[in-house]
C-alpha cells in the first residue's frame, strides 16, 4: 500500500516538473490592454469619419451566442454569416437602416438602374485585393451570384426565385443583373446582405464540389480582417491588403465564445470586453455605474407586440372590441420603463418604429384614433361592446419564450393593467421550440413577440406582419411573419404597389395608409420597440456609433453593419 | 459460458431497444431544425430555402421514416455520425464530440474517481470508529449533501465564490486570452476554471459513497475473520484496511462501474450552470436546437457507455464470485 502511494506521488511530482519545464504561458494578445492612462472622453460622440488614425490595439467583443465557435466561415451557410460577413466578406453597397437607407459604396463604387428598375449595373471598385493578394474583379462578383443559381441551397435570400433574378453577367469592370420585374425592394438584399467570394478559391477543390457544405475554415475575403479560430475564441487580425489604406485602425479583435449571458455581461462590466450586444438587466447599476467610460445606445428597429389570433376559431381575440380594449388599456410607457428597464422605447399602434423611421409616422392619426395614451374609459367601452366586463370576465393565455425575463416583466405589468377591465391574462412561458411551433401554427390566443429582422424602411416589417401571402390556415406554418392571420386586400394592394412606387413621397404615403388600417383593425398591438442592443467602452477606443452619428446599426451581430463600425473604431493610446 | 452469452445477448438487445427509442423520441419533440435555423438567420431566409440548406447537410424530413431508421442504425454502428443540424450547422458530429469529450472526461471522470476514493475512505473510518465524532457527525451531513440537487449547490457556490467575492471563475473552461498548450498558465487556468464545477459534483456525490461504504463496513466488521485478525494481534490499521475495508469495498465496485458509465453524460446541469463546454452542454444545446444527428449520437454513446460498464461489471462479478455462476 505505502509503496504504491509513494510511486503515485512521484508521478504527480514529475508531471508537475514537466509542466513547469515546458514553455511559458502564451497569451493570444501581446498588447497591454488597459496599460495606458489616456484621458477618457465623456460623451464618446466623436465623428471619426474625417480624421485618420494610427493603427493599434486589441478590441474584445462580448456577444453571447450560447455555443462554442464552429470555426466555419462559409458565408452561404446562414449559421455562420455572423462570423464571416462584415469581418471577412463584404457586400457591394452598404445600406444603413438607421439613416434613412443611406448608401455607402463598398465593393461597387457606383450603380445604375434602368428606367423600369428591372436591370441594375454595378461598377466594381478598382484596386481591391483579396487577403491573399489576388485582385478582386467583376468576374468574382458575377461568379458569386451565379454560384447561387448553380447550387440553390446557397441562394439564401431566394434571389433567383422570389426576387426574379434572371441573369448576372460581367463585362470589364461592370456587373449587370437582370430581373423579371421591378426589383427595387430587393436592393437591400442583393446589394447589402450578400458577401462577395473569390472565384479563384471557390472554383477549385472541395469548395467547388460542395459549395453548400464546405466549411471554409481559413476564409480569403476582401474585408478588413483575416481570422484564426479555436472553439473558445476567434481572433481577427487587420488585413494588410485591405482596399482602404490605413484601415482598419484597430489591429486585433478578440471574439470569445460565451455560452451564457452572465459571463458576457460580467466581462463588459469589468472592462475586459469593450463592445457588447445584449440585454443587461439593471444596466445602470450593473454596467453604466461601473465606469464613466461605459455607455449604451440601443436604437429601436422593430416592434415587440401582443399578437392576437385573428382566426374566427379564436372567438375572443378575433373580436375587434377585445383588441381595442387591450390597446387602449396598456400604458406602454410604464411597460417600457419597468419591464424593459427603459432600454426599449414604447411602441406605437401605427406599427412604424420611431425615431428610426419617423418620416413614415403619422402621429396625428394615432392621437386621433386615441392610441397615443392609455384610456381606461375607452377600453371599458370597447370591451363592453365585445360582451365582456368585470362581471363577465375574459380569460386569455399569452405565450412567451422561457428565459426572456424582460418579456416576463413586461407581461406582468400588462396583466395588472388589464385586470380591472375584466381581462385575466395568464402567461405561458414556453421553450423556444414549442413557442415558435405554436406561433407559426396559430395555436395561441395571444402571443408576445416580434419579427426577427428589420429592413431599410418600415415596409419590410409591415409586409411580414400584414401581407396575406405570409399567412396560412390554422395548423399550417405561417412562418413568413403573418402569425396573427391578418387578411385585408386593400393592405395587400398597398404593399404590392410599394415595390413599384415611383417616388419616395409615394412610398411614405403608402406606409401612412397602411398605418390607418393598423389603427382601424389592430392586427397586432405594438407595446415596446425592440432595440439593437449595444454597449460600448470609450476608455481606449473611440469612433463608436452614437445617437448623434448613427452611421451603422451598432450591435456586433448585425452584418454588414459590423464592418462599418470596425472601420470607424480606433485605439486611443496609439494616437 | 451460457451465462456469458446470455449477458452479451441481453446487452445487444438493450442497446437495440435504446437506439430505437433514440431515433423515434427526438422526432416526436415539438419544433424542427428549420425553426432553429430561422431564428439564427433572423428570419431573412425563406422556409423553402432553409429546408434546402438543411437537406444539403443530410436532413430528410420527407423520406420514409423506416428507411431513415435503418440508415440511422447502420450509421450508428459504422461511426458515420453525420454533421450537426443545429447551431453548429455542418460541423461533423464526431468533431464536436471530440472537442467536448476531453472536458467531460477530465471534469466528471476525475471527480467521480475522487469522490469514490474519498467517500470510501471516509466511510471506512466512520465505521471503524463507530459512535465516534466522525461517525456521529459526517454521515448525517452526507445524507443532506447527497440529497441536494446539483444546481442548488452550483448556484450557492457561484453566489459565495464569484459574485460576493471574485475568487474563482464561474463560467467556461479556461481563460480565453491564453493560447491552449501545455504551459503552466494554461494548466493552472484549466484547474482554476474546473474548481467550482468539480466541487459541486464532489459535494453532491461523495455522500452516497460514504454511506454505502460505512454500512458495508459495519456488516463486515461483525464477521469472524475480523475477530480472528484482532486476536492475532494485528495492528488496527491493518485490520481496518486489509481485512475489513477490502471486503466491504467489493459491493461498492459495481456501483462505481455504473457511475463511470454515467461519466459520459457529463452532469448536464453542472455543465449548463458553469457553462462548461462538455458533452452535457452539447446535449443541452442539441436538444434546444433539435439537432437530430447530434442528439442521436450522444444518446448512443451514453447508452453504450452505461451498458458497457454494466456488462464489464457483470463479467467481473462472474469471475470474482463463483456463486453467480451456480446455475450457468
Amino acid at each position: 500500500m505505502r509503496r504504491r502511494k509513494s510511486s503515485l506521488l512521484a508521478i504527480a511530482v514529475s508531471i508537475g516538473l514537466a509542466a513547469s519545464a515546458c514553455a511559458s504561458t502564451k497569451h493570444t494578445s501581446d498588447s497591454n490592454s488597459g496599460g495606458s492612462t489616456a484621458a477618457s472622453s465623456a460623451g464618446g460622440s466623436s465623428t471619426g469619419t474625417a480624421a485618420s488614425y494610427k493603427q493599434g490595439g486589441t478590441l474584445t467583443i462580448s456577444n453571447e451566442q450560447g455555443q462554442t465557435w464552429p470555426c466555419s466561415f462559409n458565408p452561404y451557410n446562414s449559421s455562420f454569416n455572423l462570423e464571416s460577413l462584415g469581418f471577412v466578406y463584404e457586400p457591394l453597397i452598404y445600406t444603413n437602416i438607421l439613416q434613412d437607407a443611406k448608401e455607402t459604396p463598398m465593393l461597387a463604387s457606383s450603380y445604375q438602374w434602368n428606367a423600369d428598375k428591372t436591370q441594375i449595373t454595378f461598377t466594381i471598385r478598382d484596386g481591391v485585393k483579396w487577403s491573399d493578394g489576388q485582385p478582386l474583379t467583376a468576374d468574382d462578383v458575377a461568379y458569386t451570384y451565379n454560384l447561387m443559381k448553380q447550387t440553390p441551397a446557397l441562394d439564401n435570400y431566394s434571389l433567383w426565385s422570389a426576387a426574379g433574378l434572371t441573369s448576372v453577367t460581367a463585362t470589364g469592370n461592370q456587373v449587370t443583373m437582370a430581373f423579371k420585374q421591378n426589383a427595387q425592394v430587393y436592393f437591400y438584399t442583393f446589394a447589402t446582405l450578400v458577401g462577395i467570394v473569390p472565384k479563384h478559391i471557390w472554383s477549385t477543390g472541395d469548395a467547388a464540389a460542395h459549395p453548400d457544405t464546405w466549411t471554409d475554415p481559413d476564409p480569403i475575403g476582401s474585408g478588413p480582417y483575416t481570422v484564426k479560430c479555436t472553439p473558445n475564441n476567434m481572433e481577427y487580425t487587420a488585413n494588410p491588403n485591405f482596399w482602404q489604406p490605413g484601415k482598419p485602425y484597430v489591429t486585433k479583435l478578440e471574439y470569445p465564445a460565451y455560452l451564457d449571458n452572465s459571463p458576457a455581461n460580467q466581462d463588459l462590466a469589468s472592462g475586459k470586453a469593450q463592445w457588447g450586444s445584449q440585454f443587461i438587466t439593471g444596466i445602470k447599476s450593473f454596467y453604466l455605474s461601473k465606469s464613466q467610460d461605459n455607455h449604451t445606445w440601443s436604437p429601436p428597429v422593430l416592434n415587440v407586440s401582443i399578437i392576437p389570433n385573428l382566426d374566427p376559431s379564436h372567438a375572443a381575440t378575433s373580436k375587434l372590441g377585445v383588441r381595442q380594449a387591450i390597446a387602449y388599456a396598456i400604458d406602454k410607457a410604464k411597460v417600457s420603463a419597468i419591464g424593459e428597464d427603459g432600454q426599449q422605447l414604447p411602441g406605437n399602434q401605427s406599427g412604424v418604429v420611431t425615431p428610426t423611421f419617423t418620416k413614415f409616422n403619422d402621429a396625428g392619426a394615432i392621437s386621433a384614433a386615441g392610441y397615443d395614451k392609455p384610456d381606461m374609459a375607452k377600453a371599458q367601452a370597447a370591451l363592453a361592446g365585445a360582451g365582456y366586463s368585470p362581471s363577465n370576465p375574459l380569460n386569455l393565455t399569452i405565450i412567451s419564450i422561457q428565459g426572456y425575463t424582460d418579456w416576463d416583466a413586461s407581461i406582468a405589468i400588462i396583466k395588472d393593467e388589464l385586470k380591472p377591465l375584466g381581462i385575466n391574462l395568464t402567461e405561458s412561458s414556453l421553450t423556444n421550440q414549442t413557442y415558435f411551433d405554436k406561433l407559426y401554427k396559430g395555436d395561441f390566443d395571444l402571443a408576445y413577440g416580434s419579427q426577427p429582422s428589420a429592413g431599410p424602411s418600415p415596409y419590410t416589417e409591415l409586409r411580414a406582419w400584414l401581407h396575406s401571402a405570409n399567412t396560412a390556415p390554422i395548423g399550417q406554418s405561417a412562418s413568413a411573419g403573418n402569425f396573427e392571420r391578418y387578411k385585408n386586400p386593400d393592405v395587400d394592394k398597398l404593399l404590392d404597389s410599394y415595390a413599384t412606387a415611383s417616388s419616395e413621397d409615394q412610398q411614405v404615403s403608402m406606409i401612412k395608409q397602411i398605418s390607418t388600417h393598423m389603427l382601424q383593425d389592430l392586427p397586432f398591438i405594438p407595446v415596446t420597440e425592440s432595440a439593437d442592443w449595444f454597449q460600448y467602452n470609450t476608455k481606449n477606443f473611440g469612433g463608436w456609433p452614437t445617437a448623434d452619428n448613427p452611421y451603422a446599426q451598432p450591435s456586433a451581430y448585425n452584418f454588414p453593419d459590423n464592418e462599418q463600425v470596425l472601420l470607424h473604431l480606433y485605439y486611443k493610446p496609439a494616437q | 459460458m451460457r451465462y456469458l452469452l446470455r449477458r452479451v445477448g441481453f446487452f445487444l438487445l438493450t442497446l437495440w431497444a435504446a437506439l430505437t427509442l433514440n431515433f423515434f423520441l427526438p422526432h416526436f419533440m415539438p419544433g424542427s431544425p428549420i425553426n432553429t435555423l430561422r431564428a439564427q438567420t433572423k428570419g431573412r431566409v425563406s422556409d423553402a430555402q432553409l429546408e434546402q440548406i438543411l437537406t444539403s447537410f443530410g436532413y430528410k424530413p420527407h423520406a420514409n421514416m423506416f428507411s431513415q431508421y435503418f440508415d440511422y442504425l447502420g450509421n450508428m454502428v459504422t461511426g458515420n455520425w453525420g454533421v450537426s443540424l443545429g447551431s453548429s450547422l455542418g460541423t461533423p458530429v464526431s468533431k464536436l464530440i471530440g472537442e467536448s469529450l476531453p472536458w467531460t472526461l477530465g471534469l466528471v471522470g476525475v471527480t467521480t474517481v475522487l469522490a469514490f476514493l474519498l467517500g470510501s475512505l471516509i466511510g471506512t473510518i466512520a465505521a471503524w470508529r463507530r459512535g465516534g465524532v466522525v461517525d456521529s457527525v459526517l454521515p448525517s451531513v452526507f445524507v443532506v449533501t447527497s440529497a441536494l440537487p446539483y444546481f442548488v449547490v452550483g448556484l450557492f457556490l457561484i453566489l459565495f465564490m464569484t459574485i460576493d467575492n471574485t475568487w474563482l471563475p464561474s463560467s467556461g473552461n479556461y481563460d480565453t486570452s491564453i493560447v491552449p498548450g501545455f504551459s503552466p498558465g494554461f494548466v493552472g487556468s484549466v484547474v482554476k476554471y474546473a474548481a467550482l464545477p468539480a466541487l459541486t459534483l464532489l459535494i453532491t456525490s461523495i455522500g452516497g459513497w460514504v454511506l454505502t461504504m460505512r454500512n458495508n463496513m459495519i456488516t463486515t466488521l461483525a464477521e469472524d475473520y475480523i475477530r480472528m485478525g484482532r486476536a492475532k494481534g494485528l495492528s488496527d490499521r491493518k485490520v481496518m484496511l486489509n481485512y475489513a475495508a477490502r471486503n466491504a469495498f467489493l459491493p461498492n465496485l459495481s456501483g462505481f462501474a455504473m457511475s463511470i458509465g454515467f461519466v459520459l453524460t457529463g452532469a448536464i446541469l453542472v455543465e449548463k450552470i458553469f457553462n462548461y463546454p462538455g458533452l452535457g452542454y452539447q446535449l443541452y444545446n442539441a436538444v434546444n436546437s433539435i439537432d437530430y444527428p447530434m442528439m442521436q449520437t450522444l444518446f448512443m454513446l451514453f447508452t453504450v457507455a452505461v451498458l458497457g460498464a454494466l456488462l464489464i461489471c457483470d463479467l467481473v462479478t462472474v469471475w470474482l464470485d463463483p456463486r453467480t455462476r451456480a446455475k450457468g
